[in-house]
């Protein structure tokens, strides 16, 4: 379990975190949401230990992160946005960083390979960035790491890559992997992510599964437009309408109607959520 | 689980790093190497061409190596403190003290040894094929020194002190203590270099290494001139008698600082380096 507690972090003169706290379950796949620069890259380095609190804590399983102690860095690994280009196949490099990670599974690495179509014989500055980021994906998957961050990881896919992407996640992490997915292209890991963490400049707006936001927000896919609701927008065919779950009825999640919302309502759905 | 140095895990991180050691260091050791080989093709092709003596061939080996410490921490390990590609370095599964090691091992022992033995074996090849290079390299160096430790030995048991002070000072042990020491202190700073800089790391060392010399070179200029009285008086001491004694205490003594110098620039470099990659922020 990953807890945060009473964070405050910034980069010389701009504060990115003040005094906040969250808590991240294990074997969820969350959806790490915000807008650009609020700190969503911060705070997964945050919590794998490559930048250190200024006042508060992170444990993670009891580990302090920036200890970067052996035993807390085999059972993470973090997949960050700007992949690297190692003079090497992906299967060299995964032999080479496997021996540290006891859970590691070479068949799986393989399997996975083959599953996201990257040519096993060429080297990572030979595949394309879309590639790349599929063999460092299926590199880190086979690392079978208790935690697994990944850092905008559908940037640069293509289409087919991106279904590619959610099925290899939602089929090979096991039950007890925790996955925090930051992104901002919420349509890409829509069905994937549960629960949702939406940060803002200085806060967290949000931090709840899908059961308890439809329990408090209802998505109404209707014709018209209701002054009540706390964000609508213009679909083909009518309007989804996010507003207050009153009648308790069951609704689906429109993640990127629900970010709107709570971008646009941060005080109400915060105190709502609570 | 140990978490500070486990002997299996940092076998696996020298293995990690030695993945990599040809790639990164490969070319510039071929380079250096070469650079011993060009000077015998073209003092070879120069007709009436003068032989390379070995001591010559010794100091152009000795220098070329010194380049290879300067710039070996930046080859190996470039991105180590780079806040993207550093991250795979950072997120390794290992101590800081067992990547520290590594990071040592590569840099003061194997990369050194490496050299060395490709440039002495270069060296030997060439000395064989006859042309400018004549006798080996090595074994004439070795032979010259042995012959002067000889002469001085032979001079102190006639009851010469002034050699058997100088022969103390020239003992196998202080000079294989103080050539390591000199190697790690140099290694050692351009490692700390490596951690500190991100960009032209080892160009910044050179230049701060010549920016403290010429401040160091500034306080001794002033020294002298402030103290210039006080020094003439001292040098009014010396005269053909006591000359050869006092100058050889000197040399002594410089040895002996030069070797505390060395020791505490490595230790302090070192300690710097492995507190580096223990808190290196990416």
């Amino acid at each position: 379990m990953i807890k945060i507690n009473n964070l405050d972090f910034a980069y010389k003169n701009t504060q990115v975190f003040r005094r906040i706290s969250l808590e991240f379950e294990k074997g969820n796949i969350y959806g790490l949401l915000g807008e650009n620069g609020v700190g969503k890259t911060t705070l997964l380095k945050l919590i794998c230990g490559l930048q250190q609190p200024q006042y508060g804590e992170i444990t993670v399983d009891g580990f302090t992160p920036s200890m970067r102690q052996p035993e807390f860095l085999q059972n993470v690994y973090f997949l960050p946005e700007e992949v690297i280009t190692e003079d090497t196949t992906p299967e060299k490099f995964i032999q080479k960083t496997g021996v540290f990670y006891p859970r590691y599974d070479f068949d799986l690495f393989n399997k996975l390979m083959k599953e996201l179509e990257v040519d096993l014989a060429k080297k990572f500055n030979e595949l394309s960035h879309g590639q790349k980021k599929k063999a460092l994906l299926a590199c880190a998957m086979s690392l079978k790491t208790d935690y697994l961050f990944l850092d905008e990881p559908t940037n640069g896919l293509d289409i087919p890559s991106k279904a590619l992407f959610r099925k290899v996640i939602s089929q090979y992490c096991s039950d007890e992997t925790t996955v925090i997915i930051s992104t901002h292209q919420v349509k890409d890991v829509e069905n994937l992510i549960d629960p949702i963490v939406i940060l803002d400049r200085d806060d967290v707006l949000l931090n709840a599964s899908f059961s308890k936001i439809t329990e408090k927000i209802f998505f109404e896919y209707g014709p018209e437009r209701l002054d009540n609701a706390f964000y609508t927008e213009m679909l083909p065919g009518g309007y989804i309408n996010v507003m207050r779950n009153v009648n308790n009825e069951e609704s689906n999640v429109n993640i990127e109607a629900l970010f709107n919302a709570v971008m646009k309502n941060k005080e109400q759905i915060k105190n709502l959520m609570k | 689980m140990n978490n500070t140095l486990d002997f299996n895990r940092l076998v696996k991180v020298i293995k990690h790093d030695g993945a990599s050691f040809a790639q990164n260091l490969g070319l510039a050791l071929i380079i250096l190497w070469s650079i011993p080989l060009v000077i015998w093709l073209f003092s070879s092709l120069t007709p009436g061409h003068d032989h390379i003596d070995p001591y010559s061939r010794i100091s152009i080996i000795s220098t070329l190596g010194t380049i290879l410490l300067i710039m070996a921490p930046a080859r190996l390990y470039k991105y180590c403190n780079d806040s993207r590609q550093g991250i795979g370095y950072a997120m390794m599964p290992a101590s800081s003290l067992e990547k520290f090691i590594s990071m040592v091992f590569y840099c003061v022992i194997v990369a050194p040894i490496i050299y060395l033995a490709g440039a002495l074996a270069i060296d030997s090849v060439l000395s064989v094929l006859g042309g400018p290079y004549e006798g080996f390299a090595i074994a004439d160096y070795f032979d010259n020194l042995s012959q002067l430790r000889d002469a001085l030995r032979h001079k102190a048991m006639m009851g010469d002190e002034d050699c058997a002070l100088l022969l103390n000072c020239m003992s196998p042990t202080v000079m294989i203590i103080s050539r390591l020491l000199s190697i790690l202190a140099l290694s050692s700073i351009f490692m700390f270099g490596n951690m500190v800089f991100k960009k032209h790391k080892t160009g910044k060392m050179i230049g701060i290494l010549i920016l403290l010399f010429i401040i160091f070179m500034i306080i001794m200029v002033n020294y002298v001139a402030n103290h210039e009285e006080q020094i003439a008086h001292w040098f009014g001491y010396m005269n053909e008698e006591n000359a050869a004694y006092i100058i050889t205490r000197m040399i002594g003594t410089m040895i002996n600082a030069s070797l505390i110098f060395s020791a505490v620039v490595s230790v302090v470099m070192l300690w710097l380096t492995y507190y580096k990659i223990k808190t290196q922020k990416y």
